[in-house]
């Protein structure tokens, strides 16, 4: 088993495949995740000229879980002395919820030891929402139990059509869940954060081609936070995956890995254009063009149409029972956020 | 983890599988979760002395009652066996749970935040943490018998119970430093995954053709 010593101490579990001298991604767990969840990208990935490292973070998987936990940066130490330990340079960074806020500060706290960053479904703030969200994770957890912080994960997690598909799996899913994870460690993981304060304002510092990726029906980490990451990292582009929640990663890893990999030759290639625009993913793998822009004039940040002047559009309206005839209704004046600021 | 300790996990793994629990097995187990369970019981009965005010007093408390039922839950839910070397072996390795653990110096006066409390909580938080059964289950082994559904709880509620532990072996000041605090950890989590090891080692070992 694939294991290095962090600080000479901790055993720290890793996977790594592909081709040696093929650029190197790196990819970071969400919280009660383990380096088997990548198993399509080991296969995926290096089909597609890329060398892949997984690896569970301290309190994760096969890694040690040191009872009094770590402190929240020290994940990011952690990943560093990683690739120390193998060798890689300037690693391409994926990380995903938990592991996504690892990431950002990994290419805060490291700007020469990273070619490209890729945080999906994660936040560089906490907002009352978000906070409420993990609140509730938490009381879940140490109070009801492992199998209901799973149960409460589980429809933020996965998209209708993926929990419908997997019903008959759903039991079993959850029971490797409780079965292989330790509570107290996923429970330190989470309260590493307990005295998390923005880093929004350190994300400039991030030089590196950024590629965030959110899903369309994230309610857990829903697009305004991927938009935060967007307007504050300056070499970067938004994609939004269509049809997909929080953990997309696991939902659809086909055409995830053909993101990646597009990101990734891009970078290589010097074609990488990091205009901060907002971009559609493809839903078919195998599609020519991997992407689409956003099309003007709508905003990325609502569900409903606005029209140019930033006044909602809607639709007809039914026929009266007097017989009047249907109408569309008058545009109104907008009142939330601002017009998209994409470039 | 140790090498040793995962390759007799993995023996243990395979043995469940193999074999499912009888009844040699569920006693074994049983009397080895009420061994732990008794001792740890035995340290908080003392809490009954502690002033009501005292924080901890509710939590650990609770526990105390706690860990007497699950104990009696398990034993109900038992299939225990006819073979007096069972219980023997189970004896051997209570004898050395008392020994290996110290667990003596807990025994008396009152609880105060000094060293020994918080060898106490490292060794209660080892014993909750450690001793997991259903990860060396197969995944589609139905835990609906009464000795598998006594077990599921037992783990469920020390996930529960652990919070007490995990709070103040975290924040209570005993003015140790960090890696003080964690020798003191690590050192009662090896003792207890001993422990554990040795009974998997032998409960794996045992004759297939087990009771029941």
């Amino acid at each position: 088993m694939p294991v290095y010593r962090h600080q000479g101490r901790r055993e720290v579990y890793y996977e790594l495949y592909g081709r040696e001298g093929d650029p190197v991604v790196t990819i970071c767990n969400g919280l009660a995740m383990k380096t088997s969840h990548w198993a399509p990208y080991f296969e995926q990935l290096p089909r597609l000229g890329i060398r892949v490292l997984s690896y569970d973070m301290l309190g994760q998987g096969a890694s040690a879980k040191p009872v009094l936990g770590v402190g929240f940066d020290d994940h990011a130490y952690q990943l560093h002395d990683l690739h120390e330990h193998l060798g890689i340079e300037r690693p391409y960074v994926l990380g995903i919820s938990f592991g996504g806020v690892v990431v950002l500060k990994y290419a805060c706290l490291f700007p020469e030891r990273i070619g490209g960053l890729l945080p999906i479904s994660t936040f560089s703030e906490l907002d009352p929402q978000l906070r409420g969200h993990a609140r509730n994770l938490y009381i879940g957890m140490a109070r009801v139990g492992f199998d209901y912080f799973l149960d409460l994960l589980m429809p933020l997690n996965f998209s209708n059509a993926w929990l419908e598909r997997n019903a008959h799996m759903l039991e079993l899913t959850k029971r490797l869940g409780v079965v292989g994870n330790e509570l107290y460690a996923i429970q330190n993981l989470m309260e590493s954060m307990r005295d998390f304060q923005s880093m929004t304002h350190e994300l400039v510092a991030i030089r590196c081609p950024t590629l965030v990726l959110n899903g369309e029906y994230d309610t857990l980490t829903p697009r305004h936070h991927h938009d935060i990451l967007r307007r504050a990292i300056p070499n970067s582009r938004l994609m939004i995956v269509p049809r997909m929640c929080h953990a997309f990663t696991l939902e659809a890893p086909a055409l995830v890995a053909r993101i990646i990999a597009d990101f990734v030759q891009a970078v290589e290639q010097g074609s990488w254009r990091g205009d901060q625009s907002v971009w559609i993913a493809a839903e078919d793998p195998a599609a020519k063009d991997i992407a689409t822009p956003y099309p003007e004039p709508f905003d990325p940040l609502r569900n409903l149409p606005l029209d140019r002047e930033g006044k909602l559009v809607t639709g007809v309206t039914e026929a009266k029972s007097s017989g009047e005839k249907p109408r569309r209704t008058q545009a109104r004046k907008r009142t939330g956020a601002k017009k998209s600021d994409k470039t | 983890m140790a090498e040793q300790g995962k390759a007799i996990r993995r023996q243990a793994k395979h043995y469940f599988m193999e074999h499912g629990l009888g009844a040699d097995t569920q006693t074994r187990v049983t009397l080895f979760l009420q061994g732990v369970k008794g001792l740890n019981a035995a340290i908080l009965a003392r809490v009954e002395f502690q002033p009501f005010e005292w924080l901890p007093y509710k939590f650990l408390h609770n526990q105390y009652f706690k860990e007497v039922e699950l104990s009696t839950l398990l034993g109900k839910g038992t299939q225990w066996s006819s073979n007096p070397l069972v219980y023997l072996a189970a004896t051997n390795l209570n004898l050395a749970l008392w020994r290996d653990t110290g667990a003596a110096k807990h025994l008396s006066g009152f609880f105060r935040a000094d060293h020994n409390f918080y060898e106490y909580l490292a060794l209660s938080h080892a014993f909750m943490a450690e001793i997991r059964f259903l990860p060396l289950l197969p995944p589609t082994m139905p835990l609906d018998t009464p000795f598998l559904s006594a077990l599921k709880e037992i783990e469920e509620e020390n996930g529960r119970q652990i919070q007490t532990q995990i709070r103040l072996l975290k924040d209570l000041d005993i003015g140790l430093s960090p890696e003080a605090r964690e020798d003191i950890v690590e050192g009662r989590r090896a003792i207890v995954a001993a422990l554990f090891e040795t009974l998997l080692a032998e409960v794996s070992r045992a004759p297939s053709a087990e009771g029941g």
